[in-house]
């Protein structure tokens, strides 16, 4: 068994983006190291596009499971169309980026396989055999852990960041192999109501302005918005206000919420806990503004104002209104 | 309706930020544990999945929970509190020495739920807040054959199947899924209810039911094998933007975000 193959679900018509990127990346990474072909998986309806570019960011072949019943995400058709390619392909290792449905089924094609599988990769060491190991967060990044994959083949789950995405070159294209994909009798979980993916991105967005618990109420949100608003970004928040109800789960920041790298990071009010730095630590230029000289988020930011969230975001506010000539 | 609900004991998270804060967390000389005294808990989606358990049964669905933990005899306190919750039956796979191999554990599970039977829902947390990593779940229901979904904040009986509120990073989804289903809970289902009196004292009177894997007859497999914990350093370099007042310090903050170039 031998490929590194980036597993590609549902790509979006635009043009590869985020997880599906890294996972190529990915690939690449690994494949320089172990010295195997990069290979990749697209998994959807009517994704020639997607084939295509996968072929010009490097993959060398392009195995396609194309048919009207994998159009939206199901986990069970999923993992049933990407263990038909990995079994066409005979890789020994399959690595997959963060999207919207990795949780979904990325650990589940790992058992399926048999090799086991790493969520959430954020290093790839090599191995004195040749082979090599994964390092992974664990306690929402208070610590790291080293794991080895010994059987194949095996799944990697990657963290945003791991490796740069593949230049694109035009003049590359892929062996592109049909794989087959019947959809099955039963359908098991069925979607009914679906989340509406309305409006820009957390994760793409430039400038992410963040609240905590240190906001008092939640009304205070509010200021979070106007800020993140006249900055040209968007709002954010730490788990414990999403808790308490203040600003929706989409909207939260960290290990279990969305994964944000913007140019600027302004966390007001928050604590700082390594899981919501999880979420946010790769930031350009991170801000905390914290009343607490000692909390955390003073060891992770570029800039600090040991003061009150509740007088400098309004002074902030006033100050960019300004400047949008507002 | 037999519920299955599988619980973890972790060591307490917030201690766990609070030693690394202070730079008191320590790998052990086995290289793969912290030598940290902290205190043992339950894994706080665990104890969500036990509320969205005790949740059917308030919708006055005849439900049967079984708690279910693989690990050593310390777990037994872990399930004496899924007793006190309001769980019938407790049962704990004898695995003290267990490496932390998500897939490992999920044979021993799923052997342990073979056994009980005629099982129609197992509910699990989204991931532990030890390693983090949401796989035995996934790889459970792989194991049973059974469908599989995540991150849900609200499940309700529908006729023969299970409507479910998933908290997905697009926003809510409701899915409908056939039984047998392994379902992980998110924090979004709320904050779980406190054990009552009687059932702190229903729970000092009934041991777990302790299976051994030569009982169940657990197969070899392979897995994710833990090779080290190390504790990495997190470089401090934050300029405190001083000032007179809030407005001297937001006017200071916004010229050096300006000069860094990132308005
Ligand atoms: C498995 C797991 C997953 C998790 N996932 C996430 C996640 O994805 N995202 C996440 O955010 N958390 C996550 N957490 C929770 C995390 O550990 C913290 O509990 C949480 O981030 C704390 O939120 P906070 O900083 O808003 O609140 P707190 O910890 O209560 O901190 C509030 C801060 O505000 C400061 N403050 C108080 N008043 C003011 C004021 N007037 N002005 C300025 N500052 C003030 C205080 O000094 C304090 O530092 C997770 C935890 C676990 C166990
Ligand atoms: N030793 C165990 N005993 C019972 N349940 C477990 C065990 N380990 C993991 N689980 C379940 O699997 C979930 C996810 O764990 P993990 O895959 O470690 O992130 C937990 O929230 C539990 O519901």
């Amino acid at each position: 068994m031998s490929g590194i193959i980036a597993i590609i679900s549902q790509p979006p018509a635009e043009g590869l983006t985020g997880g599906d990127l890294e996972a190529l990346g990915g690939a690449a990474a690994l494949a320089a190291q172990t010295g195997e072909p990069v290979l990749a998986a697209v998994i959807g309806h009517s994704v020639s596009d997607a084939v295509a570019e996968a072929g010009e960011r490097g993959a060398e072949r392009v195995y396609v499971a194309d048919a009207e019943h994998l159009a939206a995400f199901s986990g069970d058709a999923v993992v049933d169309a990407a263990e038909s390619a990995v079994a066409a392909s005979e890789v020994s290792t399959v690595v997959i980026g963060r999207g919207t449905n990795t949780l979904e089924f990325a650990p589940r094609l790992g058992a399926r396989l048999g090799g086991g599988c790493v969520m959430g990769v954020t290093e790839v060491r090599p191995d004195a055999d040749g082979g090599f190991a994964v390092v992974a967060s664990v306690y929402g990044g208070s610590a790291r852990a080293v794991y080895r994959l010994a059987a194949t083949p095996r799944v990697i789950g990657l963290s945003p960041g791991l490796a740069p995405a593949p230049d694109r070159d035009a003049g590359r294209s892929a062996e592109v192999v049909a794989v087959d994909a019947p959809a099955s009798a039963e359908e098991r979980v069925v979607v009914d109501q679906p989340a509406e993916a309305t409006g820009p991105r957390l994760e793409e967005a430039n400038v992410v302005v963040s609240g905590g618990r240190g906001l008092q109420r939640g009304d205070n949100f509010a200021l979070i918005r106007e800020l993140a608003a006249n900055l040209g970004g968007m709002p954010g928040a730490s788990r414990a206000i999403v808790d308490e109800g203040w600003a929706p789960s989409e909207e939260q920041v960290g290990l279990t919420g969305k994964i944000v790298s913007p140019d600027l990071y302004v966390a007001a009010g928050i604590s700082g806990a390594s899981q919501h730095m999880m979420g946010c630590s790769t930031s350009r230029v991170l801000v905390g503004i914290n009343t607490d000289r000692d909390a955390p988020i003073f060891r992770y930011a570029r800039y600090g104002i040991n003061g009150d969230a509740l007088e400098v975001l309004p002074e902030l506010i006033r100050l960019t209104r300004e400047r949008a000539g507002g | 309706m037999h519920i299955v609900i599988c619980a973890k004991q972790v060591i307490d998270p917030d201690g766990v930020n609070s030693y690394a804060l202070w730079g008191q967390l320590e790998v052990d000389e086995s290289g793969r544990a912290f030598s940290t005294e902290l205190p043992l808990i339950i894994n706080a989606y665990d104890d969500q999945a036990i509320e969205a358990a005790l949740r059917l049964r308030d919708d006055g669905h005849d439900v049967t929970i079984t708690a279910l933990s693989a690990g050593g005899e310390d777990v037994n306190q872990l399930l004496r509190h899924c007793k006190a919750m309001g769980c019938d039956e407790i049962v704990r796979v004898d695995d003290p020495d267990g490496p932390p191999d998500a897939f490992r554990t999920a044979r021993l599970l799923a052997a342990a739920i073979r056994d009980l039977g005629d099982v129609d829902l197992v509910l699990c947390g989204r991931q532990s807040s030890d390693y983090d990593q949401g796989t035995t779940p996934a790889a459970l229901a792989e194991m049973l054959g059974y469908a599989y979904v995540t991150v849900a904040f609200d499940v309700r009986v529908e006729g023969e199947r299970l409507r479910i509120k998933r908290a997905t990073p697009l926003g809510e989804e409701q899915v409908l899924a056939s039984m047998p289903t392994v379902v992980t809970i998110s924090n979004e289902l709320g904050i779980p209810r406190y054990p009552t009196g009687r059932g702190m004292i229903a729970a000092r009177r009934h041991p777990a039911t302790v299976k051994t894997l030569e009982e169940l007859g657990v197969e070899d497999g392979d897995g994710a094998e833990l090779l080290e914990l190390y504790i990495h350093e997190v470089a401090g370099e934050c300029e405190f933007i001083e000032g007179d007042d809030p407005a001297a310090q937001a006017a200071a903050l916004l010229g050096k975000l300006e000069a860094e170039g990132v308005l």
